[in-house]
C-alpha cells in the first residue's frame, strides 16, 4: 500500500540523504542547545560555572594553555566561556531580526504580488526607498533612534518593552532587511496567481484572503524556509558590524563585542581572543550556508527530480 | 422558477479586455437560456470568446483589465452582476460550480485532494470537519474513484490526470450545484478517458438533476451530449439552435465548414476539408459579417463585407447570424 506522500514529506526524505547538510543541521542544533542552555540556567538562576564569563580565571592575556583552552582575555576572563555565552545575543539576535523580516516581508510581498494595483504601487515604493538607502547606513539609523526608547505595545496588550541593547539591534536589523524577502514573495506570489488552481480556488467561493494565506503562502512557505536559512546568518553577521560599531549589547558578551575588543590587541600579538570568535561565527555560517543549500534543493519544486 | 424552467439566461453580454491597442472585444452580444437539467454546449474555435463567457457567468473575468461592459446575466431571476462580491461568493460552488481544462494545474500541490474538497464542502454548509471528510469520501465514490478511503491522503502528483479530473468533479459537485460549467472538460485527456469523464458528467447530471454548460471544440462531444447547442464564432453567437439541427441542417457556413471538416466514417478522404484562413484577432475584426473574408458564400458579396447580420430566427428555434441563411 503506497501512502500518500505530501510535498514536505518526500522533501524531508530528500534532505536526510544529504549527509553534509545532516552533519551542519548537527552543529546549527548544537548552537542552538547551547543558547537554549544559557536561557534555562539564567531563568532557574542556576550557577553553571563555565557560564560565569565575568569570573577572573587567571592572569591577563594568558595564552592558551590546558587550564583556558582558549586563553584569556585583558581582564583575565576566559575567551572560550565569553565565546560560549556570546552565542547568545547572536542567535536571538538573528532569530528574531529573522521573524520581524518575515512577518513584514510575507504579508506584504502576498499582498502585493496578489491586489496588483494601487496596494503594489505603495509597496513597491516603499521597499525601492529602504533599498536605495545603503544596508549599513540604514541599521545604524535605526539602531540610533531606537536606542533607549520605550516600545509602547498596549494596544496589543503586550504592556510596554524598555528596548535595551539585544532587542534594539534585532529590531534595527528586522526593521530594514524585510525587502528581499517582500520582493522575492511579490514575483512568486505573482506567479502563482496565475496557475489555474487558483482560479478554480476562486470558483468554488474561496474569499481573496482564503487565497492568500490558505492556497498561496503554503504554495511559496519553501522560499519563506530557505530565505529564513540562508538569511540567518546575514544577520549573525550584521549583529557582529553593529558591536563592532559599538551599537550592539553591551552588558553580555557577544561575537561581535570580542572582535570589536581584540581588534586593538591583535598588533600586540594577542591574537586568541579575535581567533575564538571568528571560528564561531565561521562555523555556523558554513553549517547553515551548506544546510540553507541543501534545504533548498529539496524544498524548491523546479530542482526536483521525481 | 421562472416559467419554462429556465435555470440561466445570458442577455447581451459583452466583455472587453482594455489592452494597449484600445479594448479587446473578447464576447459581444451573446444571449442564450439554459433550461434546468439540459446540457448546452458553447462551440467554436480557440479565442472566439468561449471561456470568457463562462468566466463573466462565474464574475471570474480577470481584474482590472477585463470588464463585463453590459449585458444581464439571471440565475434563478437574480441577476447576478447586480450582487456583492461576497453575495456572489455564496453562489460560486455553492449554486454555480466550474471545471477546467487543466486537471494537470487545477489542483493545489500543497495539499491532499481530501482536504481540498472538504474545504469545497466546508465553505458552503456548516459541517463538522469529520462530517465534511466523511461527505468527501462518499462524494469520491460517486465519481468512481476506486479505494476512495486512502485516495483522500493522496496528492495531486499522485494522480493521473483523468483522476484528478475526477477529483475536480468531485469538487464542482459537493455542494450539489444546479448549473455547472465545465470548461473543456476533456481536452487535456486521451480519447478513452474522455468517454468515461463525459458518461460520468451524464450520470451525474440525471442523479443530481443539475445543468451542465458544456464549453467545447469538439463536435463529437457535442453530437452525443448536448440538448441544445451555440456556434460561436469571433465573440459572437452565429448558430443556436437544438443539438439534432445542427447536425441535420447546419444554416450558417462557419457551421457547415465545421461539420465538413470532419473525418468522415466509412468514406475514404486523402485530406480533411478545411476553413480557409485564420480565426480574426479581437483587436482586428475584420467589417461586416466577421466571417466573410473565409466565407465560401459571402466572400465577394458587398451587404457581408459591410453590414453585420444580427442573429435572428431563421426557423423555429433555430437562429443564425447570416444573410443567407434560409429555412
Amino acid at each position: 500500500m503506497i501512502k500518500g506522500r505530501s510535498y514536505w514529506a518526500d522533501s524531508l526524505r530528500q534532505l536526510r540523504k544529504h549527509t553534509l547538510a545532516m552533519y551542519s543541521l548537527g552543529i546549527i542544533v548544537v548552537y542552538i542547545l547551547v543558547v537554549m542552555f544559557i536561557y534555562l540556567a539564567n531563568w532557574t538562576k542556576t550557577d553553571v560555572s563555565f557560564l560565569d564569563w565575568n569570573q577572573q580565571v587567571g592572569k591577563e592575556y594568558e595564552k592558551p594553555n590546558k587550564q583556558n583552552i582558549l586563553g584569556t582575555d585583558f581582564l583575565g576572563r576566559s575567551v572560550l566561556r565569553k565565546t560560549i555565552y556570546g552565542a547568545r545575543v547572536s542567535l536571538t539576535i538573528a532569530f528574531w531580526a529573522s521573524i520581524i523580516s518575515i512577518l513584514i516581508g510575507v504579508p506584504l510581498g502576498a499582498a502585493a504580488g496578489y491586489f496588483r494595483g494601487f496596494i503594489d504601487d505603495i509597496v513597491v515604493w516603499i521597499y525601492t526607498t529602504l533599498s536605495s538607502i545603503p544596508y549599513i547606513l540604514l541599521i545604524l539609523a535605526f539602531a540610533l533612534v531606537l536606542r533607549g526608547k520605550t516600545l509602547n505595545l498596549n494596544s496589543l496588550g503586550l504592556g510596554t518593552i524598555s528596548l535595551s541593547g539585544i532587542s534594539t539591534v534585532y529590531l534595527a536589523i528586522g526593521l530594514t532587511s524585510w525587502v528581499d524577502i517582500c520582493r522575492l514573495i511579490r514575483a512568486e506570489v505573482m506567479k502563482h496567481k496565475q496557475r489555474e488552481y487558483i482560479l478554480a480556488a476562486l470558483s468554488y467561493g474561496c474569499s481573496n484572503s482564503r487565497i492568500i494565506f490558505r492556497h498561496l503562502i503554503p504554495n511559496v512557505f519553501h522560499l519563506i524556509i530557505i530565505s529564513f536559512s540562508l538569511r540567518f546568518v546575514g544577520f549573525i553577521q550584521a549583529e557582529v558590524i553593529l558591536s563592532f560599531l559599538g551599537l550592539g549589547e553591551k552588558n553580555s558578551p557577544s561575537w561581535g563585542a570580542m572582535i570589536d575588543a581584540a581588534r586593538l590587541d591583535l598588533p600586540k600579538g594577542y591574537w586568541w581572543e579575535m581567533t575564538a570568535a571568528t571560528a564561531a561565527i565561521f562555523l555556523i555560517s558554513l553549517a547553515l550556508n551548506i544546510f540553507g543549500d541543501a534545504l533548498r534543493d529539496s524544498l524548491d519544486p523546479k530542482l526536483k527530480v521525481q | 422558477m421562472a416559467e419554462n424552467n429556465t435555470l440561466l439566461s445570458v442577455r447581451n453580454l459583452s466583455t472587453f479586455f482594455d489592452t494597449e491597442q484600445g479594448p479587446a472585444k473578447a464576447v459581444q452580444n451573446v444571449s442564450f437560456d439554459i433550461k434546468s437539467a439540459e446540457t448546452f454546449a458553447l462551440v467554436g474555435e480557440s479565442g472566439c470568446g468561449k471561456s470568457v463567457t463562462a468566466l463573466s457567468i462565474m464574475r471570474l473575468i480577470p481584474h482590472p483589465q477585463g470588464r463585463i461592459v453590459s449585458g444581464k446575466i439571471s440565475f434563478k431571476n437574480h441577476n447576478i452582476l447586480e450582487l456583492t462580491e461576497k453575495r456572489m461568493r455564496t453562489i460560486r460552488g455553492n449554486k454555480i460550480a466550474m471545471i477546467f481544462q487543466e486537471p494537470m494545474t487545477s489542483l493545489n500541490p500543497v495539499f491532499s485532494i481530501g482536504f481540498q474538497i472538504a474545504e469545497a464542502i466546508r465553505l458552503h454548509q456548516r459541517k463538522k470537519s469529520s462530517r465534511a471528510w466523511s461527505m468527501t469520501e462518499e462524494i469520491l465514490e460517486k465519481v468512481h474513484i476506486p479505494d476512495a478511503g486512502r485516495r483522500l491522503y493522496e496528492y495531486p502528483h499522485q494522480l493521473s490526470g483523468g483522476m484528478r479530473q475526477r477529483v475536480m468533479i468531485a469538487m464542482a459537485i459537493s455542494c450539489k450545484p444546479s448549473l455547472l460549467i465545465a470548461d473543456e472538460p476533456t481536452t487535456a485527456l486521451d480519447v478513452t478517458i474522455q468517454a468515461q469523464i463525459l458518461d460520468l458528467l451524464d450520470e451525474l447530471q440525471k442523479s443530481e438533476n443539475m445543468s451542465i454548460l458544456l464549453i467545447t471544440h469538439d463536435l463529437g462531444v457535442v453530437a452525443q451530449r448536448a440538448d441544445n447547442v451555440a456556434v460561436m464564432y469571433a465573440s459572437k453567437i452565429a448558430e443556436q439552435c437544438s443539438c439534432n439541427e445542427l447536425f441535420k441542417n447546419p444554416l450558417h457556413p462557419y457551421t457547415q465548414g465545421l461539420l465538413n471538416s470532419r473525418p468522415q466514417l466509412g468514406t475514404r478522404q486523402n485530406r480533411l476539408n478545411t476553413i480557409a484562413g485564420n480565426v480574426p484577432e479581437p483587436l482586428n475584426f475584420p467589417s461586416g459579417c466577421k466571417f466573410h473574408p473565409r466565407c465560401p458564400i459571402g466572400y465577394n458579396d458587398k451587404r457581408c463585407q459591410t453590414v453585420e447580420p444580427e442573429l435572428r430566427e431563421v426557423s423555429p428555434n433555430h437562429y443564425a447570424a447570416c444573410w443567407y441563411a434560409k429555412k
